[in-house]
């Protein structure tokens, strides 16, 4: 795997290129094949880089779909859980990527599309649900409205973290990593299954039973103004994300 | 001088101004395209009546084979046609008898881009690159040729803008017409899939294989050919400048533009399928192959609908590191003190002037000038005063007069106006009773 330019590691960490991936890689993004350059660099380094980076008690994971990701295995370097919002958006967009629809336009998809995606799958009260309230009564409008937002925040998220690229404000394109919303349900074995061997892993985390979408209380704190016009008494007035990523308690700092 | 260019800002004006439109159905097109397949079957140049009715129950049986009312509906189909200029009359005899039409220059365009005959092939390519050669050889012997302004519009600048231009824009139009057909394989590849989704694989392979084939050919003979066009123009233009002949420069110029959007149409347009081929490929090692049974996205779309247990993705996510600011020892900064300065200051001498030995200067003045009523002397004194000044002064000037002048007065005093704004009760004065100014006036 390793070249001949790499001999040691120390070349690698010579390689112009390597400060700013070492970076991107501990801030969880995800390095695929557009990622020219340093997708090239970890190709010709993995060797080294794997054996570097697991002394940070990490793994440089390399997937054949043609990514790269570091996964905290120790509690050395920050971890981080994409939340219940992120995953939803996450997954339909894993959706999209897998559809012939999107070969059409070389993976390029709308904003407009992934939320109809959304829609078409889980129901627009249940997406209403999972991203702006649960009550029972709201403005359709607002909730609409909350709803784009909210997916549009967890684009970005994920934008971030190399799962997708924002070509233009309502562009995006849909980059390999996104199969990793799909693991559970690859393989041939069964999903309860394939679960059970990513949370050993330390590739998942599994939410709590109950623990629906919105209520997971790992949003950040909102507020309610744009929620329905009536109240009721018997809700908890609380408005529910389930965007925002939540920390699995930090530890290592960088070195 | 060359021919003046139409700018976009006048075209659109020009089609705003005449609300230009085109609408089209279904039928009016397969009608259109019935008439130009019928023509070229049949070596038609134009249509009667009879034939036009019968062509459009031909494209209606097509769209709508159940519709009724054939002839009032082809009635009003040729209209449509008429008023939108597709369809013209050409036997000009009006009511005299049954017209004669034909398809207009934009109905024909029209059926052309439909029927896609336009479409760059290597030999179609090949053959126009060709023919240009020789049109822009030809070109260039009768610039050198040329002596006259006369002979250089006939033999050089004519054939540069009509000719050679047509000849590029004929390349042009089917490079449009290739991509318009790329769009079209990039549509059939995802109807392949959808229809058939791992045995499509191969159907799908052979397409990408055919048009990148196609692109690198076409590419080829752009690369080799325009360097030779481009040469032979550099030549023409050389020789317009060689004998001061602008418009033939000019000329030149623009198909030597035209011939470098050719080029770089080419490349553009082999990099983007490149980059496509590349896309669609890894979709298929990645995705289909891996999924032969498409279980996948049907089992994605159940765990997105909720059926399992929830899952989040782990991460790494280490916080920015901590820049920290470079310490700068704080200068030495001087305790706040108000400033120290006497409360009360010494009082002073000031040489200024008396404003009541002045004023006592200038009613001695008036005085001494022969004035004999208080008006007099008050007009002179305050008159370039302004308004709210002049009043008050007014009333200085008469304690002045009084106490420098002999004032003698009727029991009814008369008013007497001094300029536009002020009336005093006047006075007479006794002349040559002027007491002398005080000490220190003016």
């Amino acid at each position: 795997m390793t070249r001949p330019g790499y001999a040691q590691l120390q070349d690698v960490i010579l390689d112009p290129d390597f400060p700013e991936l070492d970076l991107a890689l501990r801030r969880g993004r995800h390095v695929d094949r557009d990622d020219v350059a340093w997708y090239a660099l970890l190709g010709d380094a993995q060797d080294h880089l794997e054996a570097f980076y697991r002394r940070y008690g990490c793994e440089l994971i390399h997937k054949p779909d043609g990514y790269y990701y570091l996964l905290p295995t120790g509690d050395k370097l920050s971890r981080r859980q994409l939340g219940a919002g992120d995953m939803l958006v996450g997954q339909a967009l894993a959706l999209l990527y897998l559809h012939p629809s999107t070969i059409e336009r070389g993976g390029l998809h709308t904003m407009e599309e992934l939320v109809a995606q959304l829609a078409a799958v889980m129901g627009s009260d249940a997406l209403i649900h999972a991203f702006h309230t649960k009550k029972r009564r709201y403005d359709e409008r607002v909730a609409q409205k909350a709803v784009r937002s909210r997916v549009g925040e967890a684009v970005r998220r994920l934008a971030a973290l190399g799962f997708v690229e924002l070509v233009e404000p309502e562009q995006l394109r849909l980059r390999p990593a996104l199969l990793r919303f799909a693991e559970p349900v690859r393989g041939l074995s069964e999903p309860a299954e394939a679960l059970a061997q990513l949370v050993a892993r330390g590739e998942i985390a599994l939410e709590e039973d109950g623990a629906a979408t919105g209520d997971d209380g790992a949003g950040e704190p909102d507020d309610d103004d744009d929620a329905a016009p009536e109240p009721e008494p018997d809700d908890d007035g609380g408005n529910d994300d389930g965007g925002a990523a939540r920390d699995d308690g930090d530890d290592g700092d960088d070195p | 001088m060359s021919a003046p260019r139409t700018t976009p800002e006048r075209v659109l004006a020009v089609i705003a101004e005449r609300k230009l439109s085109l609408e089209l159905g279904t039928l009016d097109l397969c009608f259109l395209v019935a008439l130009h397949v019928r023509g070229d079957a049949a070596g038609l140049t134009a249509f009667n009546e009879a034939q036009l009715e019968d062509v459009f129950a031909q494209a209606s049986a097509a769209v709508a084979p159940d519709a009724d009312q054939l002839r009032r509906r082809a009635t009003h189909a040729i209209q449509r046609l008429r008023d939108q200029r597709l369809l013209s009359r050409v036997d000009g005899q009006g009511v005299v008898r049954t017209g004669e039409f034909a398809l207009s220059r934009l109905g024909t365009s029209i059926v052309q881009f439909f029927l896609e005959e336009d479409v760059l092939t290597r030999e179609t390519l090949g053959l126009l690159t060709h023919s240009l050669q020789v049109a822009i050889a030809g070109v260039l012997d009768a610039a050198r040729a040329a002596q006259t302004p006369a002979a250089w519009q006939d033999a050089v600048v004519g054939p540069l803008r009509v000719t050679i231009a047509e000849l590029v824009a004929g390349i042009e139009r089917r490079q449009r017409g290739l991509d318009a057909q790329q769009e079209e394989f990039q549509s059939e590849i995802r109807r392949l899939l959808e229809a058939d989704w791992f045995g499509a694989i191969d159907r799908c392979q052979d397409l990408l294989e055919s048009t990148s084939a196609t692109l690198r050919e076409l590419n080829e003979v752009l690369l080799r050919d325009t360097s030779v066009l481009l040469a032979l123009l550099q030549d023409i233009e050389d020789a317009a400048v060689a004998a001061g002949e602008p418009d033939g420069e000019a000329a030149a110029h623009r198909v030597m533009d035209q011939v470098d959007r050719i080029a770089a149409w080419g490349s553009a347009r082999q990099r983007a399928w490149s980059e496509y081929f590349q896309y669609v490929h890894r979709y298929l090692r990645d995705v289909v192959r891996l999924d032969p049974t498409r279980a996948l996205m049907q089992r994605l779309r159940d765990q997105l609908a909720g059926v399992g247990r929830r899952f989040s993705l782990a991460h790494a996510a280490a916080q920015p590191i901590r820049l920290l600011r470079t310490v700068a020892p704080l200068p030495e900064r001087p305790p706040v003190v108000r400033p120290r300065a006497p409360r009360e200051r010494e009082p002073e001498a000031d040489a200024g002037e008396d404003p009541q030995a002045v004023l006592d200067g200038k009613v001695q003045r008036a005085l001494g000038g022969g004035a004999t009523a208080l008006s007099a002397v008050t007009g002179e004194v305050t008159g370039e005063l302004p308004g709210p000044e002049r009043f008050v002064e007014a009333g200085r000037v008469a304690e002045a007069v009084a106490r420098l002048a002999r004032a003698s007065a009727d029991l009814e005093r008369p008013w007497v106006a001094v300029g536009d704004d002020l009336v005093i009760e006047d006075w007479a004065l006794a002349p040559g009773a002027a007491a002398p100014p005080r000490e220190g006036a003016a």
